[in-house]
Formats: structure tokens, sequence, C-alpha cells
């Protein structure tokens, strides 16, 4: 039964996958305004030969904010996780 | 508890060049694939290295902890106060106002393909060092604390 | 024509190594194994033309991953045990 079961989910999931190249071409996406604009406008506005950095960096400064302060709160949260391991006992009298 | 001395040979051998390597994808993030987060990732791949092959109270005296926290901290108040400098000079927060200006980074660029020029691309630069300081000070600490516990854990 | 052979020998690796790292039972071949899955991943964007996720796969993926397994390795037990 529950080897049928995995069996049918696999299929599924293959099946799945096989029929997404049929009805999306590969190299020709679905919405092409906004890289139309990047690819002509970054060099201008940018001045950076890299458009896919005059992106990160320019256009979508925020995430890369967002993705800066995630990173040093992961590091914050690694920090506090190996901190009693790190210390000792001395620091559990207190 | 470390490697074999092969290990060891091979990573100190290897750690300044991919130190070199990685702080050249920072530096030129604005003109070949690349930028901020994936040199820095790079840099951080030569601390792994060391990590991996020394033991820690080894390590503790190649890659300094204090030293790792300092550039994680500076790179990203350098990317703050990047974004901070546009306001000082009177346009949007995070503006790049410096691309096209003619000062620092501020050569304006060609359309189409071109072979490029470092001086280009205005705050770009900046915030590309300041993100890969800050990316290789982060994933080494974060190495760093792990390999902290497992040796406290071994003894 | 050579790009399709290399594109196919890329994923056919891709496959063998995900395989290799179920089927070992030495934890420290297995992560290497892992190392290799991620190394060819990068090389699969980069034939598909992203150099920039190319870069950042080969050192997250391949690099760091790799190293943290090991750190974890070194820290418990090399041979997996028990019935698989």
């Amino acid at each position: 039964m529950k080897k049928a079961l995995t069996l049918g989910i696999f299929l599924v999931l293959a099946a799945g996958l096989c029929t997404i190249p049929v009805f999306l071409t590969f190299g020709q996406p679905a919405a092409t305004d906004m890289d139309r604009y990047f690819v002509e406008h970054g060099q201008s506005q940018a001045a950076a030969n890299n458009i896919v950095t005059s992106i990160v960096f320019d256009y979508r400064g925020f995430d890369t904010l967002g993705e800066s302060v995630v990173l040093f709160t992961a590091v914050i949260g690694v920090g506090l996780l190996f901190r009693s391991m790190k210390g000792g006992e001395e620091h559990e009298d207190e | 508890m470390r490697m074999s001395k092969i290990v060891r040979t091979g990573a100190n051998l290897l750690y300044p060049f991919i130190i070199i390597f990685g702080l050249y994808v920072i530096m030129h993030g604005h003109l070949t694939p690349g930028g901020g987060f994936q040199g820095g990732a790079v840099v951080a791949t030569a601390a792994a290295l060391v990590i991996v092959a020394y033991s820690y109270q080894e390590v503790t005296g190649i890659i300094r902890n204090v030293a790792m926290k300092a550039r994680e901290s500076v790179g990203l108040l350098l990317f703050i106060g990047a974004g901070i400098a546009a306001l000082a000079v009177g346009t949007p927060f995070f503006y790049n106002f410096l691309a096209n200006s003619g000062l620092l980074f501020g050569m304006p660029v060609p359309f189409g393909p071109n072979p490029g020029d470092l001086n280009t691309a205005g705050v770009i630069p900046i915030m590309n060092v300041a993100v890969g300081i800050e990316v290789w000070g982060g994933l080494a600490i974060i190495l760093l604390y792990m390999l902290s516990s497992v040796a406290k854990e071994g003894s | 024509m050579i790009d399709l052979i290399i594109h196919a020998l890329v994923i056919a690796g891709l496959i063998i190594s995900a395989l290799m790292v179920f089927f070992f039972r030495d934890l420290l071949a297995a992560a290497l194994a892992a190392g290799f899955f991620s190394f060819l991943i990068s090389l699969e964007f980069y034939i598909l033309q992203a150099p920039d996720v190319a870069i950042s796969q080969a050192a997250i993926g391949a690099g760091l991953t790799t190293a943290i397994f090991v750190i974890a390795i070194r820290a418990t037990t090399r041979y997996e045990e028990g019935n698989p």
C-alpha cells in the first residue's frame, strides 16, 4: 500500500515535470517588458556593464539591504546558539 | 584533532590564491559576472579550507575571531552608510548619486558591448566591497562558532 | 552538438552523484559526493548562461556546505550504523 502510494506520487510528479517543457518553450519568457527596460537603460542610468549587479545594487537596492541584514541576524543567531558551549559552566551560577 | 599533512600543506598553498580570486570577483563586480555576495562567499571558502584542515587552537592563530566579527560589522555599516550618503547630498535613500558624475567611479559607459572600465558604476563598487567584506566575516564566523563547539565537545 | 553532449553528461553525473550520496555508508564520502553534486549543478547553471548563480552555488554549495558537513562528521561518528 505504502509502496504503491510512493510510486503513484513519483509518477504524478514525473509526468508533471515532463509536461512543463511542452507548454513552456525554453528561452522565451512570458513577460519581457522589464527585461527590455533594463537592457536598454541599464548602462546609461546605472553606468555599469554588468546589468545583473546594477539591478541587485541599484534598482533593487532595498532587497540587497534586507539580505545583508538577514545574514547579520543569522550570524547573531548562530552566536547565541553556540554561546553556552563556548563559555563553559561558569556562567550558569550567576 | 586535525587533518593529515597533505591537507594542511594544500590548504596553506591555496589560501592566498583563493583570497586573491575572491577579492578580484568583488572588485570587478560591476564589470564581470559576480559581485559582492559571490566574491565574499569565495573568500569565505578560503577560510573554510583552513578551518577544516586545522584544529581549533591552530585556526585561532590564522583566522582571528575578533577580526571576522569586525569585518562583518564594518561591512554592514559601510553598506548602510553608502545608502545614507545619498540622503546627505539631497537624493533619495540608496540613490546611485555617483554615477555619471565624473567623481570617484563616475565615468559614463557607452551603450552596447564594450571592454569596460573599472572607474565606472558610481556607488555600486563601494556597495560591492561592503557586502563582500560582510559576507566574508559572516560566513567565516559561523564556521568558527561551529568548530569551537566541536573542539569543546571533543576534549 | 558538443553542447548537447556536455549537457547530457552533466545531467547524468548529477543523477549518479545523488545516488552515491544516498547509498554511501561512509559519511565523509557522502559529504564529498554532495559537494560534487553542488559542483555539477554550478556547471549546469554555467551551461544555462547564469554565471552569477554558478559562482554563488560553487562557493556556498560546494565549499561551505561541505565544510560544515566535515566539521559535523568530525564531532560525531564517521560510519553510518544500523540496517538500511
